[in-house]
């Protein structure tokens, strides 16, 4: 494979990488550009432009993280995990300040904004594999795993609860995956499975009845989203029934390229609703298709992991590639009405400047592993 | 890694577990699409989205003078969106009723209760899109912005939609020439002629059904903005075109009559500066009230009548070089071709009359005998001369609906013995108002046939567009004798004839009156008095030296005895002559030369020099100038080539204390020297100065009174 000469690591995951990338062009392009393109001359290729710079920069980060040695992020998650909580900490803060629920910070002097939440997901999943490997032997008993990891996973989580609820939720859920593959005994997964249900159903209970307790102020909104999908109110549950008519009228081969009419009517057509846009321009059969790549995707992960000898690289490639097909499983549930409306963006697919980045940034780790491996199996052979 | 195979299973287990639930997602779209996908096909149609066309501002209509014929205002439909997100409870519930209150005092149609009622209800229900009122003013719509709520800008629920209605400010003048244009009607008028020209290009907005027919806005914003029409300046003036619609309808409710026109339009250019169409309102005779219905002048042909005597002598005089001074037997009045009697409607004072007489007391069988006399051999001689006066084709007219003329062909069908005859006197033919003008047009314009037109100019953005030329139908409709003798005519109708009395102090008038007899509908032939309408019209130019403008005017179907064109149609000619001549001052004398020039500019100045130099250099005129700058001065000499003026030294005769003669000084110079001087001044009248109460040449003191008078 001449044009792979360059790229080491998994060449599927390369390839499914340019294939979302593409189809992530086409649909931002349809979604939000071809939209600005008919009705307001002017600002259309700017997006266009934009949105794939943005794409070809993070593909060039995946690049550089993949040809690092894979054993650094050992050290990253090490410290990382100390840098995660400040940095969180001062979101949380300035967003109160702000009176508002913030996730975003800016990088001073170069304009960059970015959701630190998106840092702390790697850190946190590179932090338990890590903790996994490093204390293997001590982590047979329940106090212990609370000690050592569902501690500093719980503290994260709960500082990026209060701004976003759904993004704390997966990562805690992908850290419990982490933990379960990482050999952590059924029993102790399941007692702590447990007191996860008694605290959602707590939180719940406050979302419900005294949403405005919650602070950062989104408790009211969380609280309308669950009510809008247990009543399915035709009337208030408008994005997801607007998905729906885009999704029913796609049918199976879709209305064509910059033909979606429900974009107008989605208000996150470009990124939370992306895959009903998908579903109506280019059909059931491309909508298939993606979830196909995503679960090669998660496949190809756990191949990484089999082919690896040491357990940190493999399950930390793991455990980031379970965290991003579960994002995006939970970004098409959404559009599909299976879930409660979350904003989970599709990774890799949805627009949106430094989230691709740290998804092409957990990517390049991933393959940074693979390469790794492939590397040992030169030497073997 | 003893582990492996553990951790390995594990891992398949949950890919398995994603799997079922990658396939969850699957089946969801399949539901979606193929068991749900009727009902949401349905809902997306309801859900329907259109883009609309946005109404660009139409283009205004101008007189001559830049006044506003037409012009189009925004009008709006309001709506509010009190469900807007950032419409909160507390910003809602506080402001709600004073909302409330102030809708109806601004539109003073629903109490505030009412108001409050529909506002809470949307709010309950969640409606996104509450009318409020359509038809909303821009003046109102700006007042609408400050209130509670509202003034939030974009945040503030506040939807709206504009709409374009045309308005004429001067609604009946002229309002059939404006004319209109709307989608489903003919065009009419300018409107309607120059329809794409004023209409500008239409921006889109995407709109959003929201019940019913019901359709709402989308975005904020207009998505594609559009670009509004160009004007139009015509060459109507209003101030004339005033005069024009209240001579008619004066005379129309005096002699009760159906429907009238009058048209007046400059000979050399064919500008129409004024054109009125009235229509009695209703079909009851009683009624006394007249709008602008239809545009007769362009679209009613019919009979012309004695107007018509005109064409058929200049045919015969130009023909056949016949002599004004020519015997007419014309008898006791009457004369019979076949089966057709042909009368005067007065009897002839002398059975011989001259030509110039036939056409002064516009008697038919004059001008029937005359006709038979040269073309009866050759009927299709006088219809091909007729034709050459470009009377058998149509003007052309920029406004759409000009009706076609009537000349027989001696070849046609319904060609018959008596039609020649006919003809001669404007019968058995058809014409418009402005067809017969244009023709009366060219005769005043020394024979140069020009088409009339109501356009000058386009504009877009106060920048000129197109500039409107004048267009020439016929560079010479007869010889230049056969021209000066139908101006002889035409002179002596008014002087002696038929139009006696229409002459005005200030100049000569030439015209032709007109009076023809019309076939009521539904019966066959002219009939007698009792089924006879009539036709009164009279057509001329004035000045009849140097004519500049010719004006018709037709009434039609007057029904209090009188119907003779010279006492109808001929006092509103007359008015609409003495008003132009009041306003125009294309009737003064021409300033031609560097003579008159001089001779022309103010008798007495005095000024400072340099203002004098601006002043002269505007006007153009020569300056010599010994004065140094800052000097006051005065024309001194006036010699062919150029105006000298000499210093004055009216400054230094203040500072040795000597009142200067102050005469022709303007007030603000004559203030400025004296106050400064000491005096104290008091000013009578406007202009400048003609008398002083000291003497030029006295002593005075720091303190004296002086007063001036001005004229």
């Amino acid at each position: 494979m001449k044009q792979f000469a360059y790229l080491k690591g998994d060449r599927v995951i390369w390839t499914i990488v340019f294939l979302l990338s593409l189809l992530s062009i086409l649909v931002v392009y349809s979604s939000v550009v071809t939209l600005a393109n008919k009705y307001k001359q002017g600002n259309a290729e700017t997006y266009l432009i934009k949105h794939s710079i943005t794409i070809i920069g993070g593909i060039f980060i995946m690049y550089f993280i993949h040809k690092l040695r894979y054993t650094i992020f050992s050290r990253v998650g090490q410290i990382g995990i100390f840098l995660v909580v400040p940095l969180l900490l001062f979101t949380l803060l300035k967003g109160v300040s702000a009176g508002e629920a913030s996730r975003w910070v800016e990088i001073p002097g170069l304009g960059l904004t970015f959701q630190s939440s998106d840092v702390a997901k790697i850190i946190l999943l590179i932090f338990v594999a890590r903790t996994i490997t490093v204390k293997q032997g001590q982590l047979n008993d329940l106090k212990s795993v609370l000690k050592y990891i569902i501690l500093p996973v719980g503290l994260i989580c709960a500082l990026i609860l209060p701004a976003n609820f759904s993004t704390a939720a997966l990562l805690f859920v992908c850290c419990l995956f982490t933990m379960f593959v990482g050999g952590i005994h059924i029993k102790i997964i399941m007692k702590i499975l447990g007191m996860c249900i008694i605290a959602s159903f707590a939180f719940l209970l406050i979302v419900w009845y005294a949403p405005e307790a919650i602070p950062g102020g989104r408790g009211p909104t969380w609280k309308a989203r669950l009510e809008n999908f247990r009543t399915g109110d035709s009337k208030s549950n408008y994005q997801s029934e607007q998905a729906k008519i885009a999704i029913a009228t796609g049918g199976v081969i879709g209305k064509g390229p910059g033909n979606s009419t429900q974009r107008a009517f989605l208000p996150q057509a470009s990124s939370d609703f992306i895959y009903a846009i998908i579903i109506e321009e280019y059909g059931l059969f491309t909508g298939f298709v993606m979830l196909f790549l995503y679960m090669i995707l998660l496949f190809r992960g756990i191949r990484i992991l089999r082919d690896s000898e040491k357990t940190f690289g493999g399950l930390m490639a793991v455990a980031l590639s379970f965290s991003l097909v579960f994002q995006a499983l939970i970004n098409m549930a959404v559009a599909v009405n299976l879930f409660p409306v979350t904003g989970q963006p599709l990774p890799l697919v949805s627009m949106g400047g430094t989230s691709i980045w740290f998804t092409c940034i957990a990517i390049g780790i991933i393959l940074s592993v693979s390469r790794a491996n492939e590397l040992k199996e030169v030497i073997t052979e | 890694m003893e582990n492996k195979k553990d951790i390995l299973s594990r891992t398949y287990l949950v890919y398995i577990f994603l799997c079922v639930f990658a396939l969850a997602i699957l089946y969801k779209i399949c539901i979606i699409q193929f068991k749900e996908g009727d009902e949401w096909k349905a809902k997306a149609e309801a859900f329907n989205t259109k883009v609309f066309e946005i109404e660009a501002v139409r283009g205004n209509i101008f007189d001559v003078n830049m006044n506003l014929l037409a012009t189009s205002l925004p009008y709006y439909e309001v709506a509010v969106d009190i469900n807007a997100p950032s419409i909160d409870k507390k910003l809602f519930d506080g402001k709600i009723d004073s909302l409330g209150f102030m809708l109806s005092e601004l539109f003073k149609d629903k109490t505030s209760k009412q108001y409050n009622k529909i506002l809470r209800k949307a709010r309950k229900s969640g409606d996104r899109y509450v009318v409020l009122k359509r038809n909303v003013s821009y003046k109102d719509l700006l007042v609408l912005k400050t209130f509670p709520i509202f003034k939030r800008g974009k945040r503030g629920g506040l939807v709206t939609l504009q709409t374009n209605k045309r308005e004429l400010p001067f609604q009946m003048l002229a309002a059939r020439t404006i004319g209109m244009s709307r989608p489903g009607i003919k065009p009419v008028g300018l409107e309607g002629a120059f329809d794409t020209t004023l209409m500008g290009v239409s921006g889109q907005r995407l709109m959003q059904k929201i019940a019913g027919d019901v359709w709402r806005p989308i975005n904020d914003e207009n998505e594609v903005e559009p670009k509004d029409g160009s004007d139009l300046i015509t060459t109507i003036d209003i101030n004339i075109q005033d005069v024009a619609e209240n001579a008619l309808e004066k005379t129309l409710i005096k002699n009760n009559a159906s429907h009238g026109c009058a048209i007046l339009m400059e000979v050399k250019t064919g500008a129409i500066k004024a054109i009125a169409n009235l229509t009695r309102n209703g079909k009851d005779s009683s009624s006394y009230s007249y709008s602008e219905n239809l545009n007769y002048a362009v679209l009613n042909a019919t009979e012309p009548g004695s107007t018509f005597k005109l064409a058929s002598l200049m045919a015969v005089i130009d023909e056949y070089n016949v002599s004004l001074d020519e015997k007419v037997p014309v008898g006791n009045g009457e004369v019979t071709y076949y089966n057709k009697t042909i009368k005067d409607a007065h009897a002839p004072a002398e059975p011989v009359l001259t030509l110039q007489r036939v056409f002064e007391t516009s008697s038919n069988v004059g001008v029937a005998k005359t006709i038979m006399k040269y073309f009866s051999k050759d009927p299709q001689k006088y219809v091909d001369k007729i034709n050459s006066f470009h009377l058998n084709q149509k003007l052309g007219l920029s406004i759409p609906g000009e009706a076609s003329p009537l000349i027989k062909n001696t070849k046609g069908p319904d060609w018959s013995g008596v039609t020649l005859a006919q003809m001669s006197y404007g019968y058995e033919t058809l014409l418009t108002p402005l067809q017969i003008l244009a023709f009366y047009n060219a005769v005043a314009n020394d024979g140069r046939m020009v088409k009339p037109r109501f356009e000058k100019e386009i504009i877009k953005n106060g920048k000129s567009v197109k500039t409107f030329t004048t267009e020439v139908l016929v560079e010479q409709i007869a010889k230049k004798e056969t021209i000066k003798k139908a101006k002889i005519m035409m002179e002596g109708v008014v002087l002696n004839g038929s139009g006696k009395g229409l002459n005005i102090t200030a100049f000569k008038v030439g015209g032709k009156t007109g009076t023809a007899q019309i076939a009521k509908a539904g019966k066959k032939g002219y009939g007698v008095a009792g089924d006879r309408n009539y036709q009164a019209s009279f057509v001329g130019y004035f000045p009849a030296d140097k004519p500049l403008y010719t004006c018709i005017v037709v009434i039609y179907n007057p029904s209090k005895g009188a119907y003779y064109g010279g006492l109808i149609a001929g006092p509103v000619f007359k008015e609409i002559a003495e008003k132009v001549y009041s306003s125009s001052l294309d009737f003064m004398e021409p300033i031609n030369n560097k003579q008159n020039l001089l001779t022309k500019a103010p008798a007495s100045i005095k000024s400072k020099n340099d203002e004098m130099l601006i002043a002269s250099n505007a006007l153009q005129l020569p300056v010599k100038s010994n004065a140094t700058e800052g000097n006051y001065v005065s024309r001194n000499t006036i010699d062919s080539t150029s105006v000298a003026l000499v210093s004055n030294n009216l400054e230094s005769q203040l500072k040795k204390g000597i009142v200067p003669n102050l005469n022709g000084l303007s007030a603000k110079d004559a203030l400025f020297l004296l106050e400064n001087s000491g005096f104290h001044v008091k000013l009578y009248g406007m202009g400048s100065v003609r008398k002083q109460s000291i003497e030029a040449g006295q002593k005075f003191n720091r303190g004296d009174k002086i007063t001036l008078i001005l004229s």
